[in-house]
């Protein structure tokens, strides 16, 4: 009986990790790693048998398991029964104890036999991992049996496996929004891995506080560990962005939701990490600012999935309200009291003295942009608890949405972008402004010959054109820098474009991630403020032109699909001169069974320039409304996430530092090519 | 041609530029918003009645379309974006504005954010004299 084993897994995992906690405090002195394989292994085992059980007994419709019986049903197609072991709140938290188990194991993994450090941060990720598998045994039980079942529902269940069971003859099936495509089978485990992977850089920071363990040796693992996570956690976003716009048809990748703020708000203080980390590493300060860093990012982890799991703030990513609610809320005063408590008595061992010769360095452009992404979280984050706390004061209700975060996010973005056009091409120590100048006046003016050239096309949106004065100007910027650093060698062009790529992946990753990010920010202008949005009404044959598309409605379409209905219209895009055909795109209407509301499923056209963006509004098969939408350069936003993806990639690539290799000031080791 | 001719040619490139973009951005926005525009601008300002933290834009209620199509019947009737505001204030109240603009709490919304900037900017600028003034005295 699969309940009865995928119980026992968890209890099983649950002893393991209480077993890593203790023989990691036991082997912090020593440092001896090898101690922990039989528990590290035994969690990373039963954590992989529950998940595995989980998915065989929704694979195999047992609907005795009040989980399966809610979250899938026989017709569910096999991607989106895959997807439904983590579609709910419990399958959830099982995929976050999998994915922890497995982070455990790999830092484990690379682990030697004196490494104090990494076996007492061991035992802090353990800690973690008790929590999340004491969960799954409790109030977020997985393998709950039905012992109620209604027609296709489980409505009574039983967290004691050996009890009589009942069964539905078919199940729920999942949320319709979740078995509406594909991306969903994918942005959740990325999300949830960078979510969790926050958790080992934390795991180092409250190690090396408890060790007065100063200096690189966390500083370097929680670094290359949170940009792994971060690697996750942006890749999550930009694929839960394209979900939102491939699915829910309002014609929009990001709403502002509370659950969307969850995953940017770590993302924020991880990506600040990311480059205050580098300045402790050449210019030896910011240790205590890094230790906040790291120490808010798992915090804000554990608030995100908090207000998702919780039902404290009405989302539509909410999972349903349980027990697992006050649970969170729990770790998390743990995790903030705790980690704070730790830090305020440690403080005076980690104060470095500040050595910031000049704000105009690289040091200091980066501590510009660390202000300005840590106010971005706590303008997002305090923009999206503001209903709490006004509620709190005063009994009031007021809502908080898009208006207020794009209008305050907008001016902190674009001050993000100069500084970061600066800052990557900005020495340590000092960047004179006639250095400056001189890296930057090629950048600065094409950026704003290429400005001056938007204006002149009649674009009038100051938010965008700024951007583009920006984006031009660090893409410039960056390719300068590359030019001038290739040709500084002595080598052929070639050898000499590729070994500098390879002698600095750490820097270089950066810079191609910076571009990627350009790339994002200039989709996001160009998709935002030059939008063209119109709805029509059209009989079969008519056309409309939007934008510089003609529309022309063909022909509505019915057909029965194996896990829904799908109604929807043949509508061909063509040029303004509605002659040449461009596409034919097929917007349409899918209902399930089980839920009562169908959902509009958008059809887009990506064309070279333009996305045509196409939703049925209303209407019937004789007249039928449509929602048209003309995007300028949406593609970019995916490619541009792409492109972050690929630096962050190349970033990884930088050599891990050797352990135990202590530096107590954090002086300057390396040399590269911004040094100079 | 000398580095520094090359300096005051990107200069005055770089200032003809600029004055062209700062004549052009100080006409302001003259494009008119199409019907549509209009009616999403305000959805997207406007929370859906009945749905879990969604505006009227994003919802994919029947309830949520409905207040559309009522939202574009007024903007069809040549109501102002502040009329149709105020039609839903006096109907749901000032909790359904997502920017609170028509509430108190306004205020506080904003102030906050900056008065962290400001702290922000103000630890920056204390670190660095800091760092400054220890350096005068070492050797």
């Amino acid at each position: 009986m699969i309940a009865v084993a995928g119980y026992v897994a968890i209890f099983v995992t649950l002893a393991a990790a209480v077993a890593i906690v203790v023989q990691g405090i036991r082997y912090s002195r020593s440092g001896d790693a090898s101690k922990l394989s039989v528990p590290v292994a035994t969690l990373l085992g039963g954590a992989m048998a529950s998940f595995v059980f989980l998915e065989i007994a929704i694979l195999s419709n047992d609907f005795s398991i009040a989980y399966v019986a809610n979250n899938t049903s026989t017709t569910t197609p096999f991607i989106f029964l895959l997807a439904a072991a983590w579609a709910a709140l419990e399958g959830s938290v099982v995929l976050w104890g999998a994915l922890l188990a497995l982070f455990i194991w790999l830092v484990w993994r690379k682990m030697g036999t004196s490494d104090g450090l990494g076996v007492l941060a061991l035992a802090v990720m353990g800690g973690i991992a008790v929590f999340w598998f004491g969960l799954m045994a409790t109030a977020s039980n997985p393998f709950a049996v039905c012992i109620e079942a209604g027609a296709s529902s489980c409505s009574a269940s039983s967290w004691w496996p050996l009890v009589g069971t009942v069964a539905p003859i078919d199940g729920n099936g999942p949320n319709p929004l979740l078995q509406n495509h594909i991306l969903m089978a994918v942005h959740p485990p990325l999300l949830t891995a960078g979510y969790v992977g926050f958790t080992v850089p934390f795991g180092f920071a409250i190690a090396a506080l408890v060790r007065r363990d100063f200096g690189r040796a966390w500083l370097d693992r929680s670094h290359r560990w949170t940009l792994i996570a971060w690697i996750l956690l942006t890749a999550g976003i930009v694929i839960g962005g394209w979900w939102s716009y491939e699915v829910l048809g309002w014609g929009g990748y990001w709403a502002w939701d509370p659950v969307e703020n969850a995953a940017l708000l770590p993302w924020l203080t991880a990506t600040a990490f990311i480059h205050s980390a580098l300045v402790q590493r050449r210019r030896g300060m910011l240790q205590a600012w890094n230790f906040i860093l790291v120490i808010s990012t798992f915090a804000l982890t554990i608030l995100g999935t908090f207000l998702t799991r919780s039902g404290i703030i009405g989302s539509v990513h909410a999972f349903s309200q349980s027990a697992v609610g006050p649970a969170l809320l729990i770790l998390l005063g743990v995790v903030v009291v705790g980690s704070l408590g730790l830090f305020a008595w440690r403080s005076a061992d980690i104060a470095q003295k500040p050595r910031l010769d000049s704000l105009s360095s690289r040091e200091g452009y980066i501590l510009a942009n660390n202000l300005l992404l840590t106010v971005f979280a706590f303008t997002v984050l305090f923009g999206t608890m503001y209903p709490l706390i006004v509620e709190a004061m005063s009994g009031d209700e007021v809502a908080v949405g898009r208006p207020f975060f794009d209008r305050a996010s907008i001016p902190i973005a674009l001050l993000l972008l100069l500084m970061l056009g600066i800052g990557t091409i900005a020495p340590w120590r000092v960047a004179t402004p006639k250095l400056l100048w001189e890296r930057l006046r090629l950048a600065t003016v094409v950026g704003l010959v290429v400005g001056a050239g938007v204006v002149l096309l009649g674009i009038d949106s100051v938010a965008v054109v700024l951007t583009v004065v920006l984006v031009v100007f660090i893409l410039t910027a960056i390719v300068v820098r590359y030019v001038s650093v290739v040709r500084s060698r002595s080598e052929s062009t070639l050898t000499s474009a590729a070994k500098v790529l390879r002698n600095e992946p750490g820097y270089w990753g950066g810079q191609i991630a910076h571009i990627g990010i350009a790339l994002m920010a200039l989709s996001i202008a160009t998709s935002g403020g030059l939008a063209t949005r119109e709805a029509v009404t059209l009989a079969s044959g008519e056309s409309a032109v939007v934008g510089r598309h003609c529309v022309q409605y063909v022909e509505p379409f019915s057909r029965a699909e194996p896990n829904r209905a799908v109604v929807g219209v043949v509508v061909e895009i063509l040029d303004e001169a509605c002659s040449r055909r461009l596409a034919t795109l097929e917007p349409r209407v899918n209902s399930y069974p089980g839920s009562a509301q169908p959902i509009g499923t958008p059809a887009v056209w990506k064309g070279p320039i333009n996305d045509v963006y196409i939703g049925i509004a209303g209407g019937d098969s004789d007249r039928i409304q449509l929602n048209v939408f003309i995007f300028p350069l949406q593609w970019l936003l995916w490619a541009g996430g792409l492109v972050v993806l690929i630096g962050g990639g190349l970033a990884m690539l930088v050599k891990p530092i050797r352990r135990n290799r202590a530096s107590e000031t954090g002086q300057p080791i390396e040399a590269d090519a911004s040094d100079v | 041609m000398s580095d520094r001719t090359k300096n005051v040619a990107f200069a005055v490139v770089a200032l003809v530029a600029l004055s062209i973009i700062g004549v052009g951005l100080a006409q302001g926005d003259t494009s008119q918003p199409s019907d549509a525009e209009r009616v999403d601008a305000l959805a997207a300002r406007i929370k859906c009645p009945f749905c879990s933290g969604e505006s009227l834009k994003e919802s994919q209620s029947t309830v949520a379309a409905e207040y559309r199509t009522l939202i574009e019947e007024r903007v069809k009737a040549g109501v102002t974006d502040d009329g149709i505001i105020a039609e839903f204030v006096a109907n749901f109240g000032d909790s359904y504005i997502l920017d609170t603009s028509t509430t108190v709490w306004s205020f506080g919304l904003w102030i906050v954010p900056i008065l962290g900037l400001l702290v922000g900017g103000g630890v920056v600028a204390w670190l660095y004299r800091s760092s400054r003034s220890r350096s005068g005295v070492a050797p």
